[in-house]
């Protein structure tokens, strides 16, 4: 069934159709937020929140089926964090605080050692660190081409810039990150 | 003499839809294969308990 389908038959009443959506797009719009934003709780909530605003938009009427469901939410959540950080620069409440704990699901570790887990989470680590040292604007396209599987031509409509740019910024991003790596020696050194 | 050929394949059965031709004009995967390849060792996906509690809440709106 297509996302469209589902929204319809949700708005005639099937709630669960929308509880399918979510398990369709879950870990698209969770890795693009947990990714950009470093504060593990709030990107939860942003994570929340965006789905919740899915359902009031679409409950008023306010999506129209273009086949592009997943870059719609897209906006709805790359919205959302503008507006926390507008709110946060009001407020003049930025938090420093790094969030450590590690967020990512690694593959099955069944067969590896204490050791072989261990040097992974560390990689895991400092990926997502190489990712948050990127300025914004790179940051945002790298997952939302990578993480999210969005075209660049969406990103550029979600980022309201021209495709140009937005294949600039990953192309800069690209070259950034494998010159950190190359500073910070990290490479895969598991298998 | 068995001849083999490649089988013709019409415009519509060319499957693109996982394809960005930017990407793959830009070729982003090959000269950067290393990055790529770094980066796809990290997928985070919401927990269970997170997923179970947004749709409690989508629950309670309808």
């Amino acid at each position: 069934m297509t996302d469209y389908e589902l929204i319809e038959k949700f708005v005639k009443g099937e709630q669960s159709c929308f509880e399918t959506l979510i398990q369709r797009h879950k870990n698209k719009v969770f890795a693009y937020i947990s990714l950009y934003i470093r504060d593990q709780a709030l990107a939860e909530d942003l994570f929340q929140d965006t789905f919740l605003k899915v359902i009031q938009s679409v409950k008023s009427g306010k999506y129209y089926d273009n086949g592009k469901f997943i870059s719609w939410v897209m906006r709805i959540a790359h919205n959302l964090i503008i507006d926390h950080f507008r709110r946060v620069k009001q407020l003049n409440t930025v938090s420093n605080d790094d969030y450590e704990s590690d967020l990512f699901n690694s593959r099955k570790l069944a067969d590896a050692n204490i050791e072989d887990h261990l040097i992974k989470r560390q990689i895991q680590k400092d990926i997502r660190k190489l990712i948050s040292e990127l300025p914004d604007d790179q940051r945002e396209v790298v997952i939302l081409r990578h993480y999210s599987g969005l075209s660049f031509k969406e990103i550029a409509d979600i980022t309201d810039v021209s495709i140009n740019t937005a294949l600039g910024r990953m192309r800069y991003a690209l070259i950034n990150m494998r010159k950190m790596m190359e500073e910070k020696k990290i490479s895969l050194t598991f298998n | 003499m068995a001849l083999n050929s490649t089988p013709f394949l019409s415009y519509h059965e060319i499957q693109v839809d996982s394809i960005d031709i930017y990407d793959d004009a830009y070729g982003f995967y090959q000269e950067f294969n290393d990055v790529m390849k770094l980066l796809e060792q990290v997928r985070p996906v919401p927990g269970k308990r997170l997923t179970k509690r947004l749709i409690e809440r989508v629950r309670q709106m309808n």
